[in-house]
């Protein structure tokens, strides 16, 4: 296959996945507040802050670096997809997954985190700095568990490549990680909640106390860009849990269907438990998902 | 040739004629004593060139024309040359140094002195006991006069406590001796010997007392109160000659009678010679007076000395390099000590900053300090290596662990006191008086122990290869010191560039690996001198000092030359250390935990020499018995210099307030080398065949935890060089892990991180230093908003960060994949999950570190703050590229550092394709094209959002949302101060410093031991009495039994 086609069906996938995203997240919300008793917003909602994010005409700018911060942002997102096998089957859709295997993926994340983090560090907001340290603190025991999963599935699998992680859970559903691994599989999935950041992990931008943390100072187009790495974030992470955990996708359909179910976990656990501390957060981690996690290890010694 | 009786002849003859020769006036009559003391030493120097050099038989002088016993023989042999050439050369340098002293006091004290050697050269040359007891009374008296001519208090009080021991030593010795001749029928020692008295009921007292009376004028711990007080009360140049004449002489005589006990007692002697060393030494490390230290330290070296004497029959005919390696070391080293403590008059150990009035002086004491304790290049440090060798090779590790401690405890008060003189204040003290008289006799110390330090080369073992060149060249930079830096440094860079081109080429594999880093290192740090204006006294030489070491590590065959090369470099990064403003603790602990490491090191190359019988290298890869102990203290030796947790607590305090260039060649180079000494270890224990030696499962674990620790400890900082000080402690623990895997795959790890480190941190620490330059505050909250100041620094700061936090697509991420692969591979899954866990908490003191500093809020007074200079950056750039060039193509890397490592590790290495693509076991990964893909996108977001942003319109600082207000001062809106509150709260337990209380608990430990031995020493003559005879009477039960 031609570099061209790949660029182009690379940025196809992309394209749904954002525009899934925006839909996913609309859902949610609305979904939320009716657990909340209220209406909530129109479907379309996003799209509509999108287009209005875009074409604000006023927008300032605190220096070089507050302007790449969404640069990196995003870059964060899309690198996820580039290097991320979204259709299993399909060639087109494997994008640039060739380039690199799951240590790309675990790593490229942390590129957007990090850019963000210098952007809203520049624009000089005292809760952009306050939102950061929380939401790093937080990542650090996020991934611990998380990464001893990951551990136990590469060792599981004996590969550290995506593709064949979702190969191998074809032929059933009983194939899966999920049934195959239980363990691993609950140490990623709590885990999952803090990388989601849902309430009670949303304390990066704690609403109420530093609205809304890091991207206080962004605006217009910047808050734009922000957005729309947003909602290809949430799939994108989703389409990870899925391929490592739940069988991967071997259509879009799949891949919607799956991602909507993963993502809802957290939402769900968002919509019961209210915010906690900076401590109480970095230290939940550390408990129950870490002890999952140390299990699974143990399981595969 | 000249009779050696003339050296008595001419002694007491001129001591007779000296009151004669005074009527014509005081320097007449000292002239003539100093000739006196020439003849005396040109008659030992022209036996010592016909006996030891021409290797003429010993000659005999049979004094009245009869033979022994009927008459009094003396004999000048090998050693009777060499020891009389000591004594009377110190009494010629001693009678130059005492010479305004012996104008004030008078003919009677030139008589005196006279005296003292005349009786030392007998004591050393006469064959016969009676003999020998005449002439060491006449010494012993001879020292209380010249202590006693000094009329003042407190000599008066010393004297006579000496004149109160040394007749109890007397009566025991003559007692000795009465029953030696009641017994043996003889007082030829040769006769005595072969009467083989211990076979003769009462013979074995006999023995006892003669010996045991030698042993106590050696002044044994803890029977020595009495000497302590005399080097204490002397006139220092009196002092010097109780150290460095008397002393040697007594230690001759003990080898000389020993043989009479035939062959019994030599343990004995030893476990003596044991306690006075450790206990001695131990003692010292309380003490604050100068000249009483010096005391304790004679004393101690002459307890080392008749632990020589004693354990002769294990160091076979290496025992000549070692006794007088050790005593020539001693005697240069303390007589030129108390010879400074005479011209500086200070009492106080502290007021010794004095020192640095005197420049030339300092490199003096430095010099003595550095002997005395056993580095490289003066003669104890390879008299101190051949003894460890020999005493292993018997299976002497008892002996070799003593000797160790005592001198571990040496090295405690010797940097004390020399870190006191190169950093306290000294303004405050007055200048010094230069006597020349005073001066010639110090210098000539100094430079006799450089020149006897490169004659002992060639005698010892495995030296073949130690190039002095570089040595010769660091002197000529000395005595270049007066040019300007930036000469010098242009000087210094080509020399490097120079040394480079000559040892690169021949390097291969590993070695040329670390070549990189040192040489290459060094030469950019370098650069960064031309930042400093002035002339920067001392920084040169100490560099080129800690890079000609690093270089011969390189190039080091044998295990003396590796170890003479890692002590070189220990020498000179010490001193740079200590540089830094307020390192003078740093610099302290930093030395103290390298001669631990040394020393643990010395003992696993004489664990390896016992166990292989090989000098080379390689010996490590051959022992046949206790081969895992060599690892392990070998290993522990490495660790001291690569911090690994528990021997760590020097290095942030000592890299963080090292200066602006210094922070970078030692944390980013230097800490390496300990890197290539555990690499060339875990090579010769044999590659991949030793894997499943526990010791790295041990390793592996303490790498993780030195991470986790280490990165956790940078998160809670507020000094940035402190974290990132920190942070190197975290980024070894990573290297450590890695090469611990002991895998293909884990040691590609260990290289991509050794390398990457060695980049990142120089470029961090460069420009971090930079900024302490312009800013003069290491406080990251003190910072804030200089990106809009320094924005080259910024960027090079970001692409540091990005490295080291291993985000792809930089450099960074090839260690982290291969650490994936290789931990996965190697099963250790906790271990990594450790690693892995460390590297995320990583970024939080990244972020700190990148946002206090050059994002939030710019401070009023850094509103006019300029770049840093451009010396800081033209180096860090240069890494960039390198860092660029690894990421863009790191096959360029590490497909030949694969294939220099496939012959230690063949099994599973990583497979290349044609497109670059790297296959691992588990994984892939192809660093090419995931730089073009990022940097793909990366250009085309930019790209659409400078389209988005076109008019965006540039705001001032204080334009922010701020809830209706407006924030008033940078201060109180830059968030910076204690960051992680929060995260401190939930695990910053973890962090606590636990280790560096116990290093204090033990620390305390020996101090309260020191304080509560010392207590002994109550200053009372009857005491210091009672204690001798208690000695006597404990050694005798000991020995003999009830």
């Amino acid at each position: 296959m031609d570099l061209l086609t790949r660029v182009l069906f690379t940025l196809l996938g992309l394209f749904i996945i954002l525009n899934w995203g925006l839909l996913m997240t609309a859902i949610m919300r609305k979904l939320t507040a009716r657990v909340g008793k209220r209406v909530g917003i129109r479907w379309y909602q996003p799209w509509i802050n999108l287009v209005k994010l875009y074409s604000n005409r006023n927008s300032i700018s605190h220096g070089v670096m507050f302007q790449l911060g969404p640069v990196f942002r995003l870059l964060g997102g899309v690198g996820l997809v580039m290097f991320m096998p979204l259709i299993y089957g399909s060639e087109l859709f494997t994008n640039f997954s060739f380039a690199g295997d799951l240590v790309i993926i675990l790593y490229i994340k942390f590129f957007g985190m990090l850019g963000m983090a210098l952007g809203a560090g520049e624009g000089g907001h005292p809760y952009s700095a306050i939102g950061v340290s929380r939401g790093l603190s937080q990542v650090t025991t996020v991934e611990l568990p998380f990464t001893l999963a990951v551990i136990a599935l590469a060792v599981q699998y004996n590969t550290l490549s995506i593709t064949e992680i979702v190969a191998a859970q074809q032929g059933g559903i009983l194939n899966w990680t999920l049934f195959t691994n239980p363990v691993a599989t609950a140490a990623a999935l709590l885990s999952m909640l803090g990388i989601f950041m849902h309430s009670p992990f949303d304390l990066h931008k704690a609403p109420n106390e530093i609205p809304i943390g890091p991207p206080t100072e962004y605006h217009s187009s910047y808050l734009g860009i922000l957005r729309t790495n947003a909602a290809i974030l949430h799939v994108i992470e989703a389409v990870l849990f899925m391929n490592l955990f739940f069988g991967g996708a071997t259509s879009w359909p799949m891949l919607i269907v799956k991602t909507f179910l993963i993502y809802f976990i957290s939402v769900f656990v968002g919509v019961v438990f209210p915010r906690f501390r900076i401590e109480q957060s970095v230290r939940w981690f550390l408990q129950v998902p870490l002890i999952l996690g140390i299990v699974a290890i143990i399981l595969i010694l | 040739m000249v009779e050696p009786v003339y050296i008595v002849a001419s002694g007491l003859g001129i001591a007779f004629l000296l009151g004669l020769i005074n009527k014509a006036g005081k320097n007449p009559a000292g002239g003539v004593m100093l000739l006196a003391l020439a003849f005396m030493t040109l008659v030992s120097l022209q036996w010592m060139s016909s006996v030891v050099f021409a290797g003429n038989s010993p000659h005999y002088t049979f004094t009245a024309g009869f033979q022994p016993p009927f008459s009094i023989s003396l004999m000048m042999g090998e050693k009777e040359a060499f020891f009389t050439t000591l004594v009377n050369l110190i009494g010629l340098l001693g009678g130059i140094y005492l010479w305004e002293r012996f104008h004030k006091q008078g003919v009677n004290t030139m008589i005196v002195y006279l005296l003292l050697f005349v009786g030392l050269n007998v004591v050393v040359m006469t064959r016969d006991l009676f003999n020998l007891f005449v002439f060491l009374e006449i010494s012993s008296v001879a020292i209380t006069g010249l202590v006693l001519l000094q009329r003042e208090h407190k000599a008066i009080t010393a004297g006579f406590k000496y004149l109160v021991a040394t007749g109890i030593i007397s009566g025991i010795l003559l007692i000795g001796i009465i029953f030696i001749y009641q017994y043996g029928g003889s007082l030829y020692i040769d006769d005595i010997i072969a009467a083989n008295l211990t076979a003769v009921k009462g013979g074995m007292v006999a023995i006892f007392l003669v010996l045991i009376a030698i042993a106590l004028e050696l002044k044994p711990f803890p029977a020595n109160g009495w000497a302590l007080d005399l080097y204490q009360g002397a006139h220092p140049g009196v002092a010097a000659l109780v150290s460095g004449a008397f002393a040697s002489a007594m230690v001759f005589v003990l080898y000389k009678l020993l043989p009479i006990a035939g062959g019994q007692w030599q343990t004995m002697f030893a476990t003596l010679g044991a306690l006075t060393f450790v206990g001695s030494n131990l003692l010292g490390i309380k003490q604050n007076q100068s000249q009483r230290l010096l005391g304790y330290s004679s004393v101690g070296q002459i307890g080392l000395l008749v632990m020589v004497v004693g354990l002769a029959q294990f160091l076979g005919d290496r025992l000549t390099l070692i006794a007088y390696g050790l005593l020539i070391s001693h005697y240069l080293a303390k007589a030129g000590l108390f010879w400074l403590a005479g011209v500086l008059d200070q009492d106080q150990i502290r007021n010794w900053a004095q020192l640095r009035k005197k420049p030339h002086l300092l490199a003096l004491f430095g010099t003595f300090i550095f002997a005395l304790v056993g580095f490289p290049p003066f003669p104890s440090f390879f008299a101190k290596w051949e003894l460890i060798m020999q005493l292993s090779a018997g299976s002497g590790y008892v002996w070799v662990g003593l000797i160790l401690l005592g001198s571990l405890l040496e090295a405690v008060y010797l940097f004390r006191w020399l870190g006191y003189a190169l950093k306290l204040d000294h303004q405050q003290l007055p200048a010094i008086n230069i006597q020349w008289h005073k001066i010639i006799p110090i210098v000539l110390a100094g430079v006799g122990l450089f020149v006897l330090g490169y004659l002992a080369t060639p005698i010892a073992s495995g030296t073949a290869g130690i190039n002095f060149i570089p040595l010769a060249f660091i002197i000529l930079i000395y005595f270049l010191d007066v040019l300007p830096a930036r000469v010098k440094n242009i000087v210094v860079i080509a020399a490097m560039a120079y040394y480079g081109y000559l040892i690169m080429p021949g390097l291969e594999d590993v070695r040329f690996i670390f070549s990189v880093i040192f040489i290459i290192g060094g030469i950019l740090t370098l650069l960064a001198g031309f930042a400093y204006k002035g002339r920067r006294k001392g920084f040169y030489p100490a560099a080129l000092l800690m890079y000609a070491g690093l270089g011969q590590l390189l190039t080091a065959e044998t295990m003396l030359q590796f170890f003479f090369a890692w002590e070189l470099m220990t020498i000179g990064s010490y001193i740079l250390i200590i540089r830094g403003k307020n390192s003078i603790r740093h610099g302290y602990s930093y030395m103290l935990f390298s001669v631990g490491g040394a020393y643990l090191m010395l003992a696993g190359f004489g664990v390896a020499y016992a166990g292989s019988g090989m000098a080379d290298l390689a010996a490590i890869a051959n022992i046949t018995q206790l081969a895992g102990w060599a690892a392990v203290l070998i290993a522990i030796g490495f660790m001291t210099k690569t911090a690994t947790l528990g021997l760590h607590i020097w290095l942030p305090g000592a890299h963080a307030e090292a200066e602006s260039d210094v922070s970078p060649m030692v944390s980013a180079i230097l800490l390496k080398a300990g890197v290539f000494g555990l690499v060339l270890l875990f090579i010769h224990m044999g590659g991949e065949a030793a894997s499943g030696h526990p010791l790295f499962y041990v390793l592996g674990w303490l790498g993780a935890i030195t991470a986790l620790v280490a990165n956790l400890s940078a998160v809670f900082q507020e000094d940035a060089k402190r974290l990132l000080a920190y942070s190197s402690i975290g980024q070894l623990g990573y290297i450590l892990f890695a090469f611990a895997i002991m895998t293909h795959v884990g040691w590609l790890a260990g290289f991509t991180y050794t390398l990457n480190h060695f980049m990142y941190k120089a470029i961090l620490f460069l420009i971090v230093g930079g900024i302490v330059l312009r800013l003069r505050t290491h406080y990251m909250y003190e910072m804030g908003g200089l990106i809009k100041r320094m924005p080259y620094s910024f960027i090079a700061v970001l692409i540091g960060i990005v490295a080291l936090a291993g985000m792809p697509p930089l450099s960074g991420f090839a260690g982290k994949w291969l650490f994936y692969n290789a931990g996965i591979e190697k099963g250790w899954y906790f271990q990594g999950g450790v690693i892995f866990f460390s590297g995320i908490i990583a970024f939080l003191y990244l972020y700190r570190l990148i946002h206090s500093i050059f994002l939030g809020q710019l401070k009023d007074r850094h509103r006019r703050v300029k770049e840093i200079s451009p010396w800081f950056l033209i180096p860090a750039y240069t890494l960039i590229m390198g860092i660029m060039v690894f990421s863009a193509k790191p096959g360029w890397i590490l497909q030949p550092i694969g294939q220099a490592i496939t012959q230690y590790f063949p099994s599973s290495p990583l497979r290349w394709q044609a497109d670059g693509t790297a296959i691992g076991e588990l994984g892939y990964w192809n660093g090419s094209q995931v730089m073009v893909i990022v940097m793909g996108v990366f250009i085309l977001i930019t790209l659409w959002l400078i389209l988005l942003n076109r008019k965006a319109k540039k705001v001032e600082q204080f334009n922010i949302v701020y809830a209706g207000e407006r924030p008033e001062r940078p201060e109180t809106t830059h968030i910076s101060y204690n960051i992680y509150a929060g995260y401190n709260k939930a695990i910053g337990f973890l962090a606590t410093p636990w280790i560096s209380g116990l290093w204090q608990w033990i620390a305390d430990g020996f101090r309260d031991l020191a304080v509560q031995i010392r207590r002994i020493y109550n200053g009372n003559g009857q005491t210091y009495a009672l204690h001798l005879l208690t000695y006597v009477v404990v050694v005798y039960l000991i020995t003999i039994g009830g």
